[in-house]
């Protein structure tokens, strides 16, 4: 049942990214729904789930982007696999401290991209952070804080998060 | 703040960090056998994965032409006198370029050259854009399945749109003109100058290694030089607006204003390759006619 539900999420998600997401970007910037549905299942289903589900979605999304195939896998694994770590250190967790966790964790990610794509010249790192890492940083962290306050309030988190461990 | 307790499955971290290591040293020393494999998965997954997108696409441009249809209708009686005026200065130009057609058909008889033939090509729409901020992309329902392939040129009636740089079965994704990571032979038509296209940050595009000596100005079109790329000669890229010279520089370069607006491209053709007609095949004796 949590395979089915994670294939719904990938599928669902590539295609919000490829058609709607376009359409609400931010001077050009979108979010990446991706990191933070994959640093929200990491947290909550742990280090298993979080890489898997990472390195699915990365290659899923990079099939239809022109970045490589293994970079975005690879960094989206490590992000599940260190969300699922974080979240099992983790004694308290408030919206809070997720989106400053999601705003650090997304920015070290894109200047990793950044670093791993080897982009023309004209995008040195400067242009990276300023017109890329961080507004999609930003983003990422306000719609990760957003879903997490909203299952926060009507979920039981921290039961969810001990039942899917168990 | 709440107390968040968990109880540790030990097995389950040790099988994801025993991936998340292997995978890591896979990235480090086989990135180029890790990137094949991933592509050749790609392929039919990735035609699975395009079922749902498509379909997300067509309710998208349902709801999108419903709402051109009938709730956006301000301004459609300014813009069709405005498309009716432009419609009877084409019309003119029509007539003009009818004549110049026939000239050039006649001197081209004359001077024997071969025609070149028309390249065919794949139509196909555009379903999505790029899913990541990096590169400037769009996605085509068309794919390998249909013929499409790496490097393959793409086009609308009005120029150059792209290059394809990745398929699956049933989608094709196309690097735009206007990307910093896109690079197309140019030629500037009036001075027959041939330089690099490549795209900017700002969304725009630039003519590089255009030689000192060229006396290129704003306002000349640059078209495609066919001489590499996907792309047949003469294909519109764009015009020139600005030129930069920079004090002992081997080359000057070129700002552009692109032809196709990429933003709002919806149908676009894929030239196929054998189609183009190559350089030596273009330049070749043709053969007496009889």
């Amino acid at each position: 049942m949590k395979a089915l539900v994670y294939c719904l999420v990938i599928i669902g998600l590539v295609s919000v990214h490829a058609v709607l997401l376009p359409h609400v970007s931010v001077w050009g910037v979108k979010p990446d729904l991706g990191f933070v549905a994959v640093c929200l299942i990491g947290l909550i289903g742990g280090e298993l789930d979080g890489l898997l589900v990472g390195l699915a979605l990365g290659w899923a999304m990079s099939l239809f982007s022109a970045q490589d195939l293994v970079s975005s896998a690879v960094l989206k694994g490590l992000v599940g696999f260190v969300a699922g770590f974080a979240g099992r250190q983790m004694v308290y967790l408030s919206p809070f401290i997720l989106v400053m966790g999601l705003l650090v964790l997304s920015c070290v990610t894109g200047l990793m991209m950044g670093f791993a794509l080897k982009l023309n010249p004209q995008q040195d790192w400067w242009w990276a952070a300023w017109m890329v890492v961080l507004p999609q940083a930003c983003l990422d962290a306000v719609i990760g804080g957003a879903i997490y306050w909203l299952m926060w309030s009507r979920l039981n988190v921290e039961q969810l998060m001990s039942e899917s461990r168990m | 703040m709440r107390m968040v307790n968990i109880r540790a499955p030990y097995s389950a971290r040790r099988v994801a960090l025993v991936l998340a290591v292997i995978l890591a040293l896979g990235f480090l020393l086989l990135p180029s056998q890790l990137q094949s494999v991933l592509q050749q998965v790609g392929g039919p997954l990735g035609g699975i994965i395009s079922w749902p997108l498509q379909a997300v696409a067509g309710i998208h441009d349902r709801i999108a032409g419903t709402w051109g249809r009938y709730v956006d209708l301000q301004g459609v009686e300014e813009e069709n006198q405005q498309l009716k005026r432009e419609l009877d200065l084409l019309k003119e130009q029509n007539g003009q370029l009818r004549e110049a057609s026939v000239a050039t058909e006649r001197f081209s008889a004359l001077l024997e050259f071969k025609k070149q033939a028309l390249p065919t090509s794949v139509a196909a729409q555009v379903i999505g854009r790029d899913t990541g901020n990096w590169y400037k992309t769009i996605i085509l329902n068309k794919g390998a399945s249909d013929g499409l392939q790496a490097d393959q040129g793409v086009i609308t009636p009005a120029g150059v749109v792209g290059r394809v740089v990745k398929t699956t079965a049933s989608t094709a994704v196309v690097l735009l003109v206007t990307d910093p990571n896109n690079a197309i032979a140019g030629l500037i038509q009036r001075t027959r100058d041939e330089g690099i296209v490549e795209g900017t940050t700002q969304g725009q595009a630039r003519l590089k290694y255009i030689p000192l000596l060229s006396n290129a100005r704003p306002g000349d079109h640059i078209v495609t030089s066919g001489l590499v790329g996907g792309f047949p000669r003469g294909i519109p890229i764009g015009t020139i607006i600005r030129i930069d010279k920079e004090e002992e520089a081997l080359f000057q370069s070129a700002e552009l204003s692109p032809d196709v607006d990429p933003n709002r491209v919806e149908e676009v053709l894929v030239i196929q390759p054998s189609a183009i007609p190559g350089e030596g095949e273009r330049l070749s004796i043709p053969k007496h006619k009889p």
